[in-house]
């Protein structure tokens, strides 16, 4: 069970850790806030609390830079 | 988990308002920035009938956020609008910013002047840092940007300066200034303020209840073309040391960055009419004659300092 990620210049396949796995779990893998990023969900925008599943698309786009 | 938007009952929600646990689906959260920014400035009178306002636009969320809530005013003909971008010479950041700008100003037909650092000092801000002797990026920045802007303002016949600041830019000012014990920069803070210089416009701040969160997912959920980037010369700054106290504080206590807002709209009268007592001085710089409190303003003396006067 896998799922693409995008975020910055990444762009890989990474595996599914365990069933009703959400975003707000891989920003927290990722060490990432949810204050500084809004998450799509196969090209439509969502909450955190969305899950993750086989072959779905995330992309994680940083909208608050520090300076 | 099956969430449902709090307003409509649509399915496909994009965001959870902290305070409230309410879920919005796209249009019903485009609908709620756009009514929180207008009963912000109809609660704080920013805008008159015939105000020509002057939109600092970077191209960055916040600015394009603004021009575009702002110009739901221009349309029903309550005001008009017209921009500045300063283009401080940061190469491979800036030009991508200016562009979007330039963008947004043609797409609604405003008014819009861009402002080069080079072209006014002599001087860009790559150059600056080019040197060893500086002061830190942000502190020429900021003052010859508001130099730029202040002027631009007269020049346009603006009658109100618009500035993207947000409420976690806000909070962190109100913090800021309180643990630095700088009570006279406190008192300057506020949706609406103006100077006792008469050459200086009114600056207003109508998105200043608005988390940065918020007009970030703004921007997306409405396809707003904006630049999203760092400045390469951002820092850790203590700016950012009091932005990440607030953050955490806010993931245990979700209403922090409102109660800080409205704590210091409480006591901000009281510290200003303590203070007002004592009488400001302002005179016009020798050098350019823009209003100052020394013989000269902030820019000249950098730019002596910089060799470029």
């Amino acid at each position: 069970m896998n799922f693409i990620l995008k975020f910055k210049d990444i762009d890989e396949q990474r595996e599914i850790p365990h069933e009703n796995y959400t975003i707000d779990e891989l920003l927290k893998d990722l060490n990432l806030s949810s204050q500084n990023i809004v998450s799509k969900l196969n090209g439509e925008l969502v909450i955190e609390e969305s899950e993750i599943h086989n072959n779905d698309e995330v992309q994680l786009i940083q909208i608050i830079y520090g300076g | 988990m099956m969430c449902e938007c709090g307003k409509c009952g649509s399915g496909y929600v994009i965001t959870k308002n902290k305070q409230s646990g309410i879920y919005l689906c796209r249009d019903c959260f485009i609908d709620s920035i756009e009514k929180k920014v207008i009963k912000n400035i109809k609660k704080e009178n920013l805008l008159e009938k015939g105000d020509n306002v002057l939109v600092a636009l970077s191209g960055g969320k916040d600015s394009v956020t603004l021009l575009e809530i702002l110009n739901s005013f221009r349309e029903r003909n309550i005001i008009d609008i017209c921009a500045v971008s300063v283009d401080e010479g940061i190469a491979n950041y800036r030009q991508s910013g200016i562009n979007i700008a330039i963008n947004h100003a043609k797409r609604l037909g405003i008014e819009h002047k861009v402002v080069c650092l080079k072209d006014e000092y002599g001087v860009s801000l790559d150059e600056i840092m080019g040197n060893n002797n500086h002061r830190g990026s942000c502190t020429y920045c900021g003052v010859f940007r508001r130099d730029i802007i202040n002027k631009t303002a007269r020049e346009m016949g603006a009658t109100k300066i618009a500035t993207g600041h947000n409420l976690d830019d806000e909070t962190q000012s109100i913090i800021m200034n309180y643990l630095e014990g700088n009570i006279d920069n406190l008192t300057k803070l506020g949706a609406k303020t103006q100077s006792p210089a008469d050459k200086f416009t009114v600056k207003i701040k109508p998105l200043r209840e608005i988390t940065e969160h918020d007009i970030g997912l703004y921007v997306i959920a409405k396809q707003l073309e904006v630049h999203f980037d760092s400045c390469p010369y951002a820092q850790q700054s203590f700016r950012m040391e009091v932005s990440q106290l607030i953050n955490n504080l806010e993931n245990k206590h979700p209403t922090i960055k409102y109660s800080i807002l409205r704590g210091y709209d409480k006591v901000k009268n009281a510290i200003g009419d303590s203070l007002n007592k004592k009488f400001h001085s302002h005179t016009n710089c020798i050098k350019c004659g823009e209003p100052t409190a020394n013989k000269l303003c902030r820019k000249c003396t950098f730019l002596k300092e910089l060799g470029v006067d």
